[in-house]
C-alpha cells in the first residue's frame, strides 16, 4: 500500500483539478474553437469541440482526473448538455478555493459556506424562471404564453405592454431566412492569440503522449450554393481520424458503455425527406422556443423541430403527443454536403450493395418483419447460458463431420425464415456470413447491427414481439406492413456513400424519427452528431421541467448579484448569530463564520464572474476578458441601484438584451434572438461542479493500492509517498 | 525426480512494538484513521492507480477494506475494527482511533505489560459500569414517542460522513426517510418474538438525492419496454396474486450437470431436453394459476415468450440480495428444480403495479402485510452513491440496535471528555482494597489511568481539523471548540458558543479549561435533568450500544497488542 499526502503544502488535488479543468476553457459559448488532440505515439488525432469528448480523448489516470471525467460523464448521461460550463466551473472554482487556501480560510469553512452559498444562489434564480406550460401543445398550438410563475410583484411592474408577448412572437421568420442554415460559426482570427498562450498550470497537467493543441478553426467554411469549400489545410489527416478515437484501453472510465446514439447507426423512412429549407415557418411559438435553445446551431435545431413536427403528424393518428426522444435516432453520412442534412420518419442505415440488391427486389411492397434481439449465430446464446464444458457428443455414423452443425443450423434457420414467408429481419447483434449470404440469394434482407430502441420502436409500432432464437418464432413474432426504399435525396436521386447505399425502412404506425446528418469535413461528422443530440436534449428537457431561464447569461448575473447582497448582509451584521449551523459542528467556525463569508462568497462569485466573462469574450463583442467583467460590473452596479436585481434583469433581458451577453450571431440589435436555457442540466451542472471541487479540498491523502504500489516505490515520486 | 527444496526458517521478530518500522507504520495508520473522523474529517482516495474505480471516504469499513495491511501487528488491529464493524456497523474510526491512542499512550509509561493490562482492565469495567448506570451523565434515553431524538441519532450519522455530498436540507431529507424506512419493517402488533421486517435499498444513481423516496413493499427495475406488455396481471381473486419465486437459474444451461464428462449420442441436444422441461415447468405454473414468476437469475426467452403468451409476468435476475426479503414478504419458498414444483411453495402478493420515477420503471409488488420497504436512494455520482448508501444502512443498523436498547449517548465529543473527567475522578478516590486486589500502587494506578484518559480524550480532539483550540468545563466535562492562538486569560464565554453535542451554549459560566491540561479532577455533573434535552431539534447523539462495544474492543485489542512479544513469520 501505497500513501500519499496530497494536501502538503498548496493542494495537489486542486491544483490538478484546475489545471485539467482549464484546457476546456475555450470551448465555452456560441463560438467554439475546436481543439486538436494528437497522439504523438501513433499520429492518430481527434477534432473536438465539447468537454466530454476532450475529457474521452485525455489521458486522465490521475485520481482526480478520474473523478473529473466521471463527473462530466455522470452529466453527459444524466442530461446530455451542460457539461462544458461544468467543466469551465470545476477549474474556477478549484482556482477560487486555492486562493481562499492561501489566506488560510478553515477548510471546513470554506465547504460549508461555499455549498449554502450555491443553493441559496439556486432557489434565488427560481425566480426567473419561465414556463412554458402552454408551448407545446404541439407545434402548431396557440402561442406561447411565458409566464413568469414565481415572479414578485416588482416584476410584473416593470414588463411593459410592447417588450412582452409581442417580442417574443415576431421577429424570428425573416431574420432565419437570412442567415443560411448550414453556415458554421467561424471564428475570429483575433481570439487565438490569447487562446494559443502557454498556460504554466496546463502544460504541466498534461500528459506527455497526448497534447491537446487549440485548433484555429478556418474562417472559411462556409456555404457558397450548393457547394462547400474545405479549407481546412491538412484534411486528408482529419479525414482519416474520424472512425478512430485515441483512448484509453486500461480505464474501465474510457469504456463508455452503451454509447447509445454511434455513429452509423441510423434507419428511418424514405419518402421525400423533409428538408430544413422544405416547410413554410407555420409554428411561430414553438419555433422560437427552439430557436432560444439552439444558442447558435440553428441548424441542428431545425432538425430537431422537425423531428418534433414528425412525430407529431404520427401521434395525431396515434393519440400521443410527447417529444420523445426515445424514439428518435442518427444516420450519418460523412462526406456529404451539409445540404443533405434532414429528417425522415422511421430507419435509415446504410448497407452494402448486396443488400441493396435486395431492397431494390423487395421495395414497393408490404413486407413481413422479424425482431430479433440477439445474434443470428449457431453458437449464440442468451445471457446467463453457460455453456457446459464437459459433454461430448458422439457420432455412431463416421460420415457425419463436425462442420456441419452449422450447415444444419442455417438450413434450419432458413426454413423458418422461408416458411414464415418472412423478407425482413432486424438483428441487434452480429449475423453469421453465410447464412447472411443465404438470406440475400433468398430475397430475405436482414439488418444489422440495430440498437435495441429501434427494435422496440418497430416492436410497438407494428405489435411484433421481440425474440432471441428463430425458434421462437410464432403468429405474434410477424408483423406485416413494413417497406423498404432507397433513401433519397431532395431531387429523389439515390445515392451511394462509401460503397454503402442509405436505405429506409418505414412501418405502419411507428412513431421512430431518423435525422439525417451530413458533414463535407468528416472529421466533423462527430461533432455536428453532438451538436445535434444536444440541440434535441436541451428542447427535451425545456419541455420535461415545463420552464426555461433566460439565457445569455441573465441567471449568472443574478447569482453574482445575489452573493454580493449575501457579502453585504454578512459585513454589516457581523454579530447576527448566523442560521443553520449544523454543519458547524465545532462551535469555533460559527464564530469565524463572520470573519470569512465575504471571503468564500467572493471565491464562488469569482466563478460566475469568470464564466460570464469567458462567454463574452467568446462571443467575440468584447476584445478582453477585462472589457467584458467592466460591463459586467455595470450590469451589477445597475441592478443594485434599480432595487430589484431579479427585475432589472428580466428587463433587459426582454428589451433584446444586447448589453448582457449575446449568444447569437447576428450583430444588429433588432436581430437580437432571445436566448433560453435549460433550468435543471443548468442548475445541476452548478451543483455537480461544486460537489467535485469540495470533494477534492477534502480530500487530504491518496492510498494507493494493488501492483501498481511497486512501480511507485522504484520511481522518481517514490519519495512522495509512504509505503507500509 | 523430485526436485525439494529447503525449507526457509522462519523469522521471528523479539517485542515488535519498539521497532522503528512497526511503530512508524503504527503512526501512519493512526494518522489516517484521526484524519478522517467527524463531520469536518477529510477524505481520503483509495485506487489502485491504474485506472481502476476511484472511491472517495472517510468511512472505516470502505477504509479498512480499500486497505491492503500487510503487517500483523496492524493486522490485529484492523481485523479487531472490522470485526466491530461488521457487528455494529457504527463506531469503526472511534474503536480504531481510541486503539491506536491507547497503544501510543500506554507505551509512553513504559510499564510491564501485564501491570497496565489489568489496570486498563479495571479502568474499562469503571467505564462500562458508568455508562451503563442510571447515574450516567452523558447518556440519554430514547423516547420512541418522540421522533425528535430519533431523527438526531440519523442525522448525527448521516451529517458526520462529508463524502456522501449532502447539504442541510439533503440531509434532513434522508434522515426523515431513514427513519420512515425504519419505522415500516417494525411489527404492528407485538408478540413475545419480535421480528423487524427489511429495508431495500433500490439504487438510482446520477439523480439528485431530494429524488430519493420510501415504498413500502418492493420494488424492483425493469426495462420501460416492459413496462407495458406487462398488464393485465392474472389474479387468483381480486386480492391475491400467485407468485412462483425461483432461486435456481432458468436460462436452460445444464449448470447441475457435476463433475465428469457427459457422453451424448448424436441428435440428442440436451439443450432442447432442458427446454423442454422448462416449458413443462411453464405449463404447470399456468396451470396452477400463478401470476408472476420471480426468478434469482436467467429466465429462457423461450419460457419467458410462453409465460407471456399466457399473461405470467416474469422478472428475472432479481439478484440474491432480493430474494430474502422477496420470500418474507410474500411467504413463497425459494424453489430449487426445475420438476415436480409443489404447490406450498407459491406465496402470494395483494396487488402488482408499475412506477415510474425519475426516468426509471418499476414493478411494485404491494404485500398483505407490509413488513418490506424500499428506500430508493438517489445521489448525484456513483462515488457519492456507495458512500451514502454505506451511510444508510448504518443508520438504519444503528435504530435495531437502539430499540434493543433504548439509549444514546451523547455525541461530538462530549461523551469521550465527560467520561475521562469521570475516570480520572474516580481513580484519584479509589480505594485502597481495590488497588491491592489489582496488585499495583496508586501512582502506577493513576498514571496508566491519565493515559487511558488522554487518549479518550485524544479521540475527541480528533473531531478538531482546522486547528481549533478544544476546551473542557468544569461543570458537565463536555466538549467545546474555540479559534487557535487567544491567551488563557481571556474570556472563553465569547468563544465557546456551544458544546459538541449541542446541549449547553455559553450563556452561564462554565469554568473552561484547555482540554489535556493538568487540572483538579472534579465529578462532572449529569445532562439528564437538561431541558434542553427534548427542545433542542439538533442534538449530536452516538449509538450506545455500537459506542460502549468499540470501548471495549480498543481497549481489549491495544492490551493484546501491547503484550505481543515475539512475531513468528513463516517465510515460505
Amino acid at each position: 500500500m501505497a500513501f500519499r499526502n496530497v494536501n502538503r503544502r498548496r493542494h495537489i488535488g486542486l491544483q490538478q483539478l484546475s489545471s485539467l479543468a482549464s484546457i476546456g476553457r475555450t470551448l465555452l459559448g456560441p463560438v467554439k474553437s475546436y481543439k486538436f488532440i494528437v497522439d504523438e505515439s501513433t499520429s492518430e488525432s481527434v477534432l473536438t469541440c465539447s468537454a466530454v469528448r476532450l475529457l474521452e480523448s485525455l489521458d486522465l489516470t490521475s485520481a482526480v482526473g478520474q473523478l473529473l471525467n466521471e463527473t462530466i460523464q455522470a452529466q453527459n448521461k444524466e442530461y446530455k448538455t451542460g457539461m462544458t460550463t461544468q467543466l469551465f466551473l470545476i477549474g474556477a472554482w478549484s482556482s477560487a478555493v486555492l486562493e481562499c487556501l492561501q489566506q488560510n480560510v478553515p477548510f471546513s469553512l470554506i465547504v460549508s459556506v461555499m455549498s449554502e452559498g450555491l443553493n441559496s444562489c439556486s432557489e434565488k434564480v427560481q425566480c426567473l424562471q419561465l414556463s412554458v406550460h402552454d408551448s407545446y401543445k404541439g407545434p402548431d398550438s396557440a402561442p406561447i404564453h411565458f409566464s413568469s410563475s414565481s415572479l414578485g410583484p416588482q416584476i410584473i411592474e416593470n414588463k411593459t405592454p410592447g417588450i412582452g408577448a409581442n417580442s417574443f412572437l415576431n421577429p424570428l421568420v425573416h431574420i432565419l431566412k437570412e442567415v443560411p442554415v448550414s453556415k458554421e460559426e467561424s471564428v475570429p482570427e483575433g481570439l487565438h492569440s490569447h487562446q494559443t498562450s502557454p498556460c504554466d498550470l496546463r502544460n504541466r497537467c498534461l500528459n506527455s503522449y497526448l497534447c491537446p493543441t487549440d485548433y484555429i478553426t478556418p474562417s472559411l467554411v462556409e456555404l457558397v450554393g450548393n457547394k462547400t469549400m474545405p479549407a481546412v489545410p491538412g484534411s486528408s489527416l482529419i479525414a482519416s481520424s474520424y472512425t478512430k478515437r485515441t483512448r484509453l484501453t486500461h480505464s474501465r472510465y474510457f469504456n463508455t458503455p452503451g454509447k447509445k446514439h454511434c455513429s452509423l447507426q441510423v434507419d428511418s423512412f424514405g419518402g421525400p425527406p423533409i428538408g430544413p429549407a422544405a416547410c413554410p415557418y407555420e409554428f411561430n411559438d414553438f419555433e422560437q422556443l427552439a430557436m432560444a435553445l439552439s444558442h447558435g446551431n440553428q441548424s441542428s435545431m431545425k432538425l430537431v423541430q422537425d423531428i418534433v413536427r414528425c412525430q407529431q403528424q404520427v401521434a395525431d393518428h396515434a393519440g400521443s403527443s410527447q417529444f420523445n426522444i426515445a424514439e428518435v435516432v442518427t444516420c450519418c453520412l460523412p462526406g456529404l454536403s451539409e445540404h443533405y442534412s434532414c429528417v425522415c420518419p422511421g430507419y435509415i442505415t446504410l448497407v452494402s450493395p448486396e443488400k441493396a440488391t435486395v431492397t431494390k427486389q423487395l421495395q414497393d411492397r408490404p413486407l413481413q418483419i422479424l425482431l430479433v434481439d440477439g445474434d443470428l449465430t449457431e453458437k449464440y446464446r442468451h445471457l446467463g447460458f453457460n455453456r457446459p464444458s464437459n459433454v461430448r457428443t458422439i457420432s455412431e455414423n463416421v460420415g457425419l463431420q463436425e462442420s456441419s452443425s452449422e450447415s444444419l443450423w442455417i438450413n434450419c434457420v432458413l426454413d423458418i425464415l422461408i416458411k414464415a414467408k418472412v423478407n425482413l429481419v432486424l438483428v441487434k447483434g452480429n449475423v453469421c456470413e453465410s447464412l447472411m449470404e443465404r438470406c440475400i440469394l433468398n430475397n430475405i434482407l436482414i439488418i444489422n447491427p440495430v440498437t435495441l430502441n429501434v427494435l422496440h420502436a418497430f416492436g410497438k409500432g407494428t405489435g411484433v414481439q421481440l425474440v432471441t432464437y428463430l425458434s421462437q418464432v410464432n403468429s405474434h413474432c410477424m408483423g406485416s406492413s413494413v417497406w423498404v426504399d432507397f433513401w433519397r435525396t431532395g431531387d429523389l436521386s439515390t445515392m451511394e456513400l462509401d460503397n454503402k447505399v442509405p436505405i429506409s425502412i418505414k412501418a405502419e404506425g411507428i412513431h421512430l424519427v431518423t435525422a439525417v446528418l451530413s458533414s463535407t469535413v468528416t472529421s466533423k461528422m462527430q461533432v455536428t452528431e453532438d451538436q445535434f443530440w444536444t440541440c434535441a436534449y436541451r428542447l427535451h428537457h425545456a419541455l420535461t421541467d415545463q420552464k426555461v431561464f433566460p439565457g445569455g447569461g441573465a441567471v449568472e448575473l443574478l447569482c453574482l448579484s445575489h452573493l454580493k447582497t449575501l457579502e453585504e448582509q454578512s459585513l454589516k451584521q457581523p454579530h447576527k448569530k448566523p442560521s443553520g449551523d449544523f454543519y458547524m459542528s465545532s462551535g469555533w467556525l460559527t464564530k469565524s463564520l463572520t470573519q470569512y463569508k465575504p471571503v468564500v462568497l467572493k471565491a464562488l462569485a469569482s466563478g460566475w464572474h469568470q464564466y460570464l466573462s469567458r462567454v463574452m469574450c467568446n462571443t467575440a463583442h468584447y476584445a478582453s476578458e477585462f472589457e467584458a467583467s467592466a460591463s459586467i460590473e455595470h450590469h451589477l452596479k445597475k441592478a443594485a441601484d434599480c432595487g430589484s436585481p431579479s427585475a432589472y434583469i428580466l428587463k433587459e433581458f426582454n428589451k433584446g438584451a444586447k448589453v448582457m451577453v449575446d449568444f447569437g450571431l447576428s450583430a444588429k440589435p433588432e436581430e437580437a434572438v432571445k436566448i433560453y436555457d435549460n433550468v435543471t442540466p443548468k442548475v445541476e451542472a452548478w451543483r455537480r461542479a461544486l460537489d467535485l471541487v469540495l470533494l477534492v479540498l477534502q480530500t487530504d491523502a491518496e492510498i494507493i493500492t494493488g501492483p501498481k504500489r511497486n512501480q511507485l516505490l522504484n520511481s522518481h515520486v517514490s519519495s512522495e509517498f509512504i509505503f507500509l | 525426480m523430485s526436485r525439494t527444496e529447503a525449507k526457509k526458517p522462519s523469522l521471528c521478530t523479539n517485542d515488535p512494538l519498539t521497532k522503528e518500522r512497526i511503530s512508524f507504520s503504527l503512526s501512519v495508520l493512526s494518522g489516517i484513521v484521526k484524519s478522517c473522523y467527524g463531520p469536518t474529517g477529510r477524505l481520503k482516495q483509495l485506487h489502485n492507480g491504474m485506472g481502476g474505480y476511484v472511491r472517495t471516504t472517510s468511512q472505516s469499513s470502505a477504509l479498512l477494506d480499500g486497505l491492503s495491511i500487510t503487517h500483523p501487528v496492524l493486522k490485529v488491529l484492523t481485523a479487531s475494527v472490522q470485526n466491530h464493524i461488521s457487528r455494529f456497523s457504527d463506531c469503526g474510526l472511534f474503536t480504531a482511533i481510541l486503539c491506536c491512542s491507547l497503544v501510543e499512550n500506554f507505551q509512553r509509561i513504559n510499564f510491564a505489560a501485564c501491570t497496565v493490562t489489568k489496570i486498563s482492565r479495571h479502568l474499562l469495567s469503571l467505564s462500562t459500569d458508568y455508562l451503563k448506570s442510571e447515574a450516567c451523565g452523558c447518556r440519554i434515553s430514547v423516547d420512541f414517542d418522540n421522533i425528535k431524538t430519533l431523527l438526531s441519532l440519523v442525522r448525527s450519522i448521516l451529517a458526520s460522513k462529508p463524502a456522501c455530498m449532502l447539504n442541510k436540507t439533503e440531509v434532513n431529507h434522508l434522515s426523515t426517510l431513514v427513519l420512515k424506512a425504519f419505522l415500516l419493517t417494525i411489527p404492528h402488533t407485538i408478540e413475545t418474538n419480535v421480528v423487524l421486517g427489511k429495508c431495500v435499498i433500490v439504487p438510482v444513481k446520477d439523480k439528485r438525492v431530494m429524488d430519493s423516496t420510501v415504498f413500502p413493499g418492493l420494488l424492483i427495475e425493469i426495462p420501460e419496454f416492459q413496462l407495458a406488455r406487462t398488464f393485465p396481471v392474472k389474479r387468483v381473486s381480486s386480492s391475491t396474486i400467485k407468485m412462483a419465486l425461483f432461486c435456481i437459474s432458468m436460462s436452460g444451461d445444464l449448470s447441475s450437470i457435476g463433475e465428469g464428462t457427459v457422453i451424448v449420442h448424436h441428435g440428442i441436444s440436451l439443450e432442447v431436453a432442458v427446454l423442454d422441461q422448462l416449458l413443462n415447468l411453464g405449463k404447470q405454473l399456468v396451470n396452477d394459476q400463478v401470476g408472476l414468476v420471480v426468478c434469482q437469475k436467467v429466465v429462457h426467452p423461450s419460457l419467458k415468450q410462453y409465460l407471456k403468451e399466457h399473461h405470467v409476468i416474469t422478472i428475472d435476475r432479481v439478484g440474491v440480495s432480493m430474494m430474502e426479503p422477496l420470500s418474507k414478504m410474500t411467504g413463497s419458498q425459494p424453489i430449487a428444480a426445475l420438476h415436480s414444483v409443489s404447490p406450498t411453495c407459491y406465496g402470494s402478493l395483494k396487488d402488482l403495479c408499475t412506477e415510474s420515477f425519475v426516468s426509471k420503471h418499476f414493478l411494485h409488488l404491494i404485500p398483505n402485510d407490509t413488513l418490506v420497504c424500499s428506500l430508493i436512494l438517489c445521489n448525484r455520482s456513483e462515488m457519492a452513491w456507495d458512500e451514502l448508501k454505506l451511510a444508510c444502512q448504518t443508520a438504519e443498523h444503528v435504530l435495531q440496535l437502539t430499540t434493543k436498547q433504548p439509549l444514546a449517548l451523547l455525541g461530538g465529543g462530549c461523551t469521550e471528555t465527560h467520561l475521562a473527567s469521570y475516570i480520572r475522578h474516580k481513580s484519584f478516590t479509589l480505594p485502597t482494597n481495590v488497588l491491592k486486589a489489582i496488585d499495583c500502587s496508586r501512582t502506577q494506578y493513576q498514571l496508566v489511568a491519565d493515559a487511558f484518559c488522554r487518549s479518550l480524550e485524544c479521540v475527541a480532539c480528533c473531531l478538531e481539523h482546522d486547528d481549533g483550540e478544544i476546551l473542557t468545563d468544569m461543570v458537565y466535562g463536555h466538549f467545546w471548540s474555540i479559534p487557535s492562538g487567544f491567551p488563557c486569560d481571556c474570556n472563553w464565554s465569547d468563544l465557546a458558543l456551544k458544546c459538541g453535542c449541542g446541549i449547553y451554549n455559553n450563556q452561564r459560566n462554565l469554568n473552561w479549561t484547555v482540554l489535556r491540561s493538568q487540572c483538579i479532577p472534579f465529578a462532572p455533573q449529569s445532562c439528564s435533568n437538561e431541558p434542553s434535552i427534548h427542545s433542542t431539534d439538533h442534538l449530536v447523539l452516538d449509538c450506545f450500544t455500537a459506542k460502549c462495544s468499540g470501548l471495549q474492543v480498543a481497549v481489549e485489542t491495544a492490551n493484546l497488542i501491547l503484550d505481543l512479544s515475539y512475531i513468528v513469520e513463516d517465510q515460505n
